[in-house]
């Protein structure tokens, strides 16, 4: 129970809060406003945090040039999938965006030379002989970090430091987001969720609109890709497993599919299921062993989800009306 | 040619395990409109328990399967006791269906994980013995579940077109509305499609864990994809449609590796041409191969 109490527990929480935060936000535009079950958002994630770590590693461009690209290819693949597969029905529309971010989880696993497959980003062939892709954000993190260091003493770490750069940024992309939804923009896509055929008779062009949601949507994906990819310094084919968008949906249907400030716990709370299992040590789950706990985390995600869509489908602060339509 | 023939029999082993994994989803679909994103994880807890019964407490190989079978059927029945009757109940939407299959299967796999561990496993069975034919080397186990996958495939089709509850299930995934005033009982519907789908989820995964070998527990879940791919070829919630896009599917994934296709895909990626098919079939015919354009997709 130490690990509670320690500040380093709870900064890694909300670095992690952060992250997550971002992605569902991506999440919660596409299926808050447009109504798009999108399950293949970890696709935009791994795409732009491995276009950083190829870019810089192998191609030696600046990390903020590869960021920017990082995203920009994410919100063509968004645009991609979407001029594809989008006029198709909610559910077939599901299983095609798992297809999807499947097929570039693959293609990572199996295209060694560009990605470093199964070793990660550290197997990558760089000129300079060294896999790591930080070291431009990291003179900033380390700027930050000592900044801190006269009012947090020894605290003060490259975690905390994310902190400070990963919720300005979540703040920003939910003002965008709250303002993006006060729209007409956002009233038509409203209006397309309930029925096509009203905004259709409009004169409104339905599949652009939805479209356009997903671009954006895919935009925020990347930017949490981007994030994700600064965090942990090294990219894995397997930290991109379908798994990952469901801790997106979980976040949404916790917070409320149109709730942007419950966005905000809700991550917090997924940052802490997703940090604190391994440090559960009281009866019975000290009878687990460490990675047997590991596992306990991927159970009780599974739990929220089936409990809250049972007993509470609106989300804790969510409009029951917005969860329960078809 | 010796190529040819050792794709085409892979194809039709791992195509009837396919079919035998995608009826199930299918049904379920065509009855309660739920996609089963568990269903992977089916597989993998029926041969998990077919493992433990036959090979850790020794018990008979084909006793050990039907047990797997049993508990697969239990499962479901629990889940749509406490879990899917009560969803439908509640009138619950697609994203509903479709986040409580996926949260149901988040906890399966640690359950399995913390029963039976993580390690690889493997059936008590000789997997090295093999036989040729016509060139080919076609492994003892691989014909066994050929067999039996067959002979389960032809069960499956009977079941649904002659049984009584079978008729009963296509009857209300025909016409729901239709099929409960002509005193149908709707409970006793659903609960068997649960009921059939758990048998053949366990019965499919048992045939992928002899097939593949050795196994472990992501076994299932890995193939989930392909089962949907499966259903959507044979269009979706047609049973028969199913068996057929199953054994298509497996066939396309083992014939893809002859050197005539572009050099022949590399065995890694028979995983994307399985998701590659799914897309493509979504894109241009997602009525599936035996389905017409009726209803808006």
């Amino acid at each position: 129970m130490q690990a509670f109490v320690q500040p380093g527990f709870w900064v890694f929480v909300l670095a992690l809060a952060g992250i997550y935060g971002i992605f569902a936000l991506g999440l919660q535009i596409q299926y808050g406003v447009g109504g798009i079950m999108n399950f293949g958002h970890v696709g935009m994630m791994a795409v732009s945090g491995y276009s950083i770590a190829v870019l810089v590693i192998k191609y030696q461009w600046s990390f903020w040039w590869a960021a920017f690209f990082g995203v920009v290819l994410a919100a063509f693949l968004g645009a991609l999938l979407g001029l594809t597969t989008l006029r198709l029905s909610g559910d077939y529309f599901a299983i095609a965006s798992i297809a999807f971010a499947e097929i570039t989880r693959y293609w990572i696993l199996n295209t060694d030379s560009v990605t470093g497959g199964t070793q990660g980003t550290l197997a990558i062939p760089s000129p300079s002989g060294f896999g790591g892709y930080t070291d431009q954000p990291d003179k900033i993190l380390t700027w930050i970090s000592d900044l801190l260091y006269p009012i947090v003493g020894d605290e003060a770490s490259r975690d905390m430091a994310m902190i400070f750069i990963v919720w300005p940024f979540l703040f920003l992309l939910i003002l965008i987001s709250s303002r993006l939804q006060q729209t007409s923009w956002a009233r038509v896509l409203r209006a397309t969720r309930e029925d096509d055929d009203v905004p259709r008779s409009l004169g409104k062009n339905v599949f652009r609109f939805r479209l356009q949601t997903l671009i954006i949507g895919s935009v925020f994906g990347g930017i949490a890709g981007v994030f994700w990819a600064l965090q942990f310094a090294l990219l894995a084919p397997e930290d991109f497993l379908r798994i990952v968008t469901f801790y997106g949906w979980m976040i949404l249907i916790l917070a409320g599919a149109t709730r942007v400030k419950g966005l905000i716990i809700a991550s917090i709370f997924f940052g802490f299921l997703y940090g604190s299992t391994r440090f559960l040590e009281f009866w019975p789950l000290s009878l687990l062993s460490s990675p047997e706990r590991a596992y306990l985390r991927v159970f009780l995600i599974g739990l929220v989800i089936v409990l809250l869509m049972v007993k509470r489908p609106q989300g804790l602060f969510g409009k029951r009306q917005e969860m329960v339509l078809e | 040619m010796s190529d040819l023939i050792q794709y085409l029999f892979n194809g039709l082993v791992v195509g009837s395990i396919f079919a035998i994994a995608a009826v199930g989803i299918s049904l379920l679909y065509s009855v309660l409109r739920l996609v089963n994103f568990a269903a992977g994880d089916f597989l993998t807890l029926g041969a998990f328990i077919t493992y433990f019964l036959s090979v850790t407490l020794e018990l008979n190989f084909f006793f050990s399967i039907v047990v797997s079978m049993l508990a697969g059927m239990g499962v479901s029945w629990f889940l749509e006791l406490v879990l899917w009757r009560n969803l439908r109940r509640n009138k619950a939407g697609t994203l509903a269906l479709f986040l409580v299959a996926t949260g149901v299967a988040l906890m399966l796999r640690p359950i399995i994980q913390f029963l039976f561990g993580t390690e690889t496993r493997k059936f008590n069975v000789d997997i090295f013995k093999t036989y040729d034919f016509f060139g080919a080397r076609i492994a003892h186990t691989q014909l066994l579940v050929l067999i039996f996958a067959s002979a389960s495939i032809l069960t499956i089709a009977l079941f649904i077109s002659k049984a009584r509850i079978g008729k009963d299930m296509r009857a209300y995934a025909n016409n729901p509305g239709l099929a409960s005033v002509s005193g149908i009982n709707v409970d006793r519907v659903v609960l068997a499609t649960w009921l059939i789908s758990g048998a053949l989820g366990s019965l499919a995964g048992v045939f992928q864990g002899l097939v593949q070998g050795q196994f472990n527990n992501a076994m299932g879940e890995s193939l989930l994809l392909s089962f949907f791919a499966a259903v959507v070829l044979g269009t979706i919630g047609d049973a028969y449609g199913a068996l057929v896009g199953g054994m298509l599917l497996g066939l396309f994934m083992e014939l893809s590796q002859l050197s005539i296709f572009f050099g022949g895909v590399p065995s890694n990626y028979k995983p994307v041409v399985a998701f590659a098919t799914l897309v493509l079939v979504l894109l241009f015919k997602p009525e599936g191969l035996f389905g017409y354009r009726a209803r808006k997709v």
